[in-house]
């Protein structure tokens, strides 16, 4: 069937005699080729419509945009970090790089993203985790607006659910026009996956086994897959409610073929994390993250309030769900209350779930936007034509956003032929604030051996590309670092409170390490010290050495 | 999906979960106890003696040490406490010097075993600082902890109440009487104080004491905050730092690090890379206490700063430098030769102290019983003697004869006015 977009009307497309009388299907009359006798020979489950076109250039856009964004230099470096030790070790069971983490439990739940991780970063450097991460935001996105797509064939609702997901998570995502790439984001894409396999309307072979890899990769890849376990459970007794009051009869959702399919869905995603290095362990790790004391400490960990901006997307987004459902002829289903309420609540506990309420929201919004819409302007519904040049199309669409991310360049035209040029780019995509010219100076000129005191934003950079054996104090890990070490630590660095010099003698401290950004009244503290002295100084930082080293 | 597939489902699940906890390591399991059924990850550390181990000092030097200088000092340090209001933290000091089997001619002084009693009976406790007093020891459902601080009739410092009692020769059976249980044990003060270790706490250094000299040659256990302890992680936590900084101007330190090297030789409880790294440190306090004894032969408090500590002297009280000089006398008692300054040195640091001690007033000893206990201790130990057997000898050919009362003997130790003493 040919494509009704590029189709020439019938009358021009008639196939006309030749001067010598033989038909011919190819040329009109003019002698131009006549594709109206092309037949579209594209397999049908490859062929898509103009909105799945649309929404594929949309998807590579922002992917393309977000694989140039720079790199964040807190955790990052601490994961490949690990990565690089679980590489040469084995994973851990104790934390194994800082030295006053020694013999802290650590079952580490996200080995397998480190693992990758690394090997990405020593194949391919910056480029390839900026791609890494760029896609998993694109898979997320892909997979929530391709749901809603896929479910009212409107694509503008699918982009809204997009952008949706992307305002009221930006957080989560960005800080600033950077990338955050963290494991998460592998869990987000499990996430995404998950919630699109158990809102399905359509019952398939492989989505059982789907679930399984999934969580049997999410068990591996990042500690969230306990929101996934929840999302799947809520869906279950969702459906159980919905399909027993409908029938109005308590026990009818037992013999309800889709709540037996979310069921199962949802043991085989319990039993599948359990594959694990830490098996059974899995579990008790997952828990423990959010109850430590230390991660209180930090703003993501915090309540979310209307004061951040992203408790402000979140609160318009809730007012904007409630206004759709007043306008929504859809149905409102108890799963989706249950999502929404329950992840919700999660949020409002500790800003950082918001990750898990914003593309369910977004989804939801989609959605009944869908709906309304469709109420207001277009009653009837027609399916969309597919069509095997859209395939074509969205193909080349891909191909050229890849062929120009940064991953792209260095896969097709291969990395910087010197150090220089490589340095300059590097430098280009991590984030300004990332200490490099300060840890290249570590590297090149000796300090103190023993203790170093150093902010923890830096802690997992340094760890990364700092001297070999250096001694650090905290990182981006702090749910490793003991109590008595992590109060020790905002004592001295955030408010020089208590005795706070006596704290760095007492801990045997010979070089400090301090950003300018957060730590600014340690470096003035710093300074009037007469027993150290600054031994290096940047627009980021400084470093300062004891005179009588202890 | 019919109704047997999802019954067969639940016991594949089921099945699952036993084999994932069957095949999973004891430390996954416990990370699972502990975060969802809210259990602590702390397993009791077997104790494999009924008395403990000592700390086995290694020279007999009468050239040193005469018995005389001995029984002076020893003489001073005998334990006259008043019975009102004992102050825990003397009351521990006297015991780990004499033991649970003092005794003494002088009915002021008190013996091993009453002392042994104020710490372990919260009755004898109360009779001291009555009824109204927080008790010395607190209940916990698995054990026995002991109050620590500057707060009134407390013990000083944290697991100071162990380290004494052990260094004591108290046994691991001791009956504790605790305000609400009759039949605790030393052993669970013991078990207690290996599940609240925190490796950061403030003090550490008779943690590893009381540790090491019970549960040898065990070498690592795990805290109830799930954390890998080894002694290896405590010499570590030991050496950190500035010298001086640590109690009694860091010497404890040297003395729980030292003693932790001793039994290692026979209970092999650190690695052989944890040994090189402690005699190291050993061997650096070793070169700054000889560059910075004064030629009256104390120490001084900042002896880590080596000779400059010599040359630009700090204003030390008395006590400070008793402190320094006492305790380091100590720990060369239990140390190998290789780790001793020259013989001379050694010399005059005791004739100084010896010297010192005899000056004092009795209400001078009281004042600073604790510093002076360890005069006595340090003294014994060069002597290869206990300071209770020394003693009972020595009483045995020297009666005790009333001292004539004199003003400073009815004064009383103002109990209300907390001394920083160790």
């Amino acid at each position: 069937m040919a494509s009704e977009s590029n189709s020439p009307s019938v009358e021009t497309a008639t196939p006309v005699p030749s001067p010598e009388g033989k038909r011919t299907t190819y040329l009109l009359p003019d002698g131009t080729p006549d594709a109206s006798v092309l037949q579209d020979r594209t397999p049908r489950q490859l062929k898509l419509s103009r909105g799945a076109t649309v929404l594929i250039a949309v998807i590579g856009l922002l992917f393309t945009f977000f694989s140039y964004l720079p790199l964040w230099h807190t955790d990052l470096w601490g994961h490949l970090s690990y990565g690089r030790w679980i590489v040469e070790h084995g994973v851990p069971t104790t934390e194994p790089l800082m030295p006053l983490d020694a013999g802290v439990p650590f079952n580490d739940l996200a080995w397998l993203s480190q693992v990758i991780g690394f090997n990405i970063y020593s194949q391919f450097g910056v480029p390839g985790i900026q791609f890494v991460s760029a896609i998993c935001i694109a898979s997320v996105l892909a997979l929530f607006g391709g749901a809603i797509y896929n479910r009212t064939g409107n694509v503008f609702a699918a982009i809204a659910t997009m952008a949706f997901l992307l305002v009221i998570a930006s957080q989560q995502f960005f800080v600033g026009l950077m990338l955050v790439p963290r494991p998460q984001l592998a869990g987000m894409v499990c996430f995404a996956t998950t919630f699109v396999l158990g809102t399905s309307l359509s019952r398939r072979w492989w989505h059982l086994p789907a679930i399984f890899v999934t969580f049997a990769l999410w068990g591996n890849l990042h500690g969230s897959f306990v929101v996934g376990i929840v999302t799947l459970g809520a869906l279950t007794v969702g459906r159980y409610v919905d399909f027993s009051w409908r029938v109005k009869n308590a026990a009818a959702g037992w013999s309800d073929p889709q709540f037996r399919h979310l069921l199962l869905a949802t043991e085989l995603a319990v039993v599948a994390v359990l594959l694990s290095p830490y098996g059974i362990g899995v579990y008790g790790e997952a828990l423990s993250v959010a109850g430590n004391a230390n991660v209180r400490d930090l703003v993501e960990w915090e309540p979310l309030t209307l004061r951040m901006l992203q408790g402000k997307f979140a609160a318009a987004a809730g007012l904007l769900i409630v206004v759709l459902y007043r306008f929504s002829p859809r149905r409102i289903s108890v799963s989706e209350l249950l999502l929404l309420i329950g992840l919700g609540a999660l949020a409002l506990w500790t800003s950082r779930m918001i990750v898990w309420w914003a593309p369910v929201v977004a989804y939801y919004i989609g959605l009944h936007l869908a709906a309304a819409t469709k109420c207001w302007f277009n009653p009837a519904r027609h399916q969309p034509v597919r069509a095997g040049l859209n395939t074509v199309v969205a193909l080349g669409l891909c191909w050229i956003y890849f062929a120009y991310s940064p991953f792209g360049v260095v896969l097709l035209h291969g990395p910087p032929d010197s150090p220089e040029v490589a340095a300059t780019r590097f430098r280009k995509t991590v984030s300004p604030q990332t200490p490099v010219e300060l840890t290249n100076w570590l590297n090149e000129n000796e300090i103190p051996s023993g203790q170093v005191f150093n902010c923890s934003e830096w802690g997992d950079y340094l760890l990364w590309a700092g001297p070999e054996g250096m001694q650090l104090f905290v990182s981006s890990h702090v749910h490793l670092t003991p109590e008595e070490v992590w109060t020790d630590y905002r004592q001295i660095s955030w408010g020089l409170t208590g005795d706070w010099r006596n704290k760095l003698d007492r801990y045997g401290v010979n070089t400090v390490i301090m950003d300018k950004m957060l730590h600014s009244d340690m470096i003035e503290g710093m300074r009037g010290l007469e027993d150290w002295e600054r031994a290096y100084e940047d627009r980021l930082g400084a470093v300062f050495v004891r005179r009588h080293p202890i | 999906m019919s109704a047997k597939t999802l019954l067969v489902a639940q016991l594949f699940v089921v099945a699952m979960f036993i084999g994932a906890y069957a095949l999973s390591s004891s430390h996954a399991r416990q990370t699972v106890r502990t975060n969802i059924l809210g259990d602590d990850y702390y397993e009791p550390v077997p104790v494999v003696r009924n008395e403990p181990l000592k700390a086995r000092p290694l020279y007999n030097r009468p050239d040193l040490v005469s018995d005389e200088d001995l029984a002076a000092v020893l003489s001073q340090i005998q334990p006259r406490f008043d019975a009102r209001h004992m102050k825990p933290n003397h009351i521990e000091h006297a015991l780990r010097t004499w033991g649970v089997h003092a005794t003494f001619q002088n009915p002021e002084a008190v013996s091993g075993e009453t002392m042994l009693r104020f710490l372990t009976d919260t009755a004898s406790f109360t009779d001291s600082w009555g009824i109204d007093a927080e008790p010395l020891l607190i209940d916990h459902p698995e054990g026995v902890e002991i109050r620590y601080g500057e707060m009134q009739g407390a013990s000083y410092h944290h697991d100071h109440w162990l380290a004494c009692c052990t260094e004591a020769g108290a046994t691991l059976d001791t009956p504790i009487f605790t305000p609400g249980r009759r039949n605790w044990t030393l052993g669970d003060v013991l078990q207690q104080s290996l599940r609240d270790f925190r490796l950061d706490e403030r003090e550490t250094e008779w943690t590893a004491m009381g540790f090491a000299l019970w549960i040898a040659p065990e070498k690592e256990w795990t805290g109830s905050d799930g954390r890998q302890y080894s002694f290896d992680l405590l010499s570590t936590r030991l050496m950190r730092g500035e010298k001086q900084i640590g109690v009694c101007s860091g010497t404890h330190r040297v003395y729980s690090l030292m003693l932790l090297l001793q039994l290692d030789e026979e209970h092999d409880i650190l690695s052989d890379e944890a040994e090189v790294v402690i005699m190291d440190y050993l061997r650096s306090v070793r070169d700054a206490i000889m560059a910075s004894q004064f030629p009256d032969g104390h120490w001084p408090s900042n002896w880590p700063d080596g000779a400059d500590a010599v040359a630009n002297p700090v204003n030390d009280e008395l006590y400070k430098q008793v402190i320094a000089t006492g305790h380091h006398i100590e720990w060369l008692s239990i140390a190998p030769k290789e780790l001793h300054p020259p013989e001379e040195q050694i010399k005059k640091a005791i004739d100084w102290v010896v010297a010192t001690t005899k000056e004092q007033s009795r209400q001078d000893i009281r004042d600073r019983y604790t510093f002076f206990s360890h005069v006595g201790a340090a003294l014994a130990n060069w002597r290869q003697v206990h300071p209770a057997e020394f003693w009972h000898d020595w009483e045995a050919e020297h009666p005790w004869q009333p001292e004539p009362a004199t003003a400073d003997t009815s004064a009383e130790i103002d109990a209300t006015t907390p001394v920083k003493t160790d």
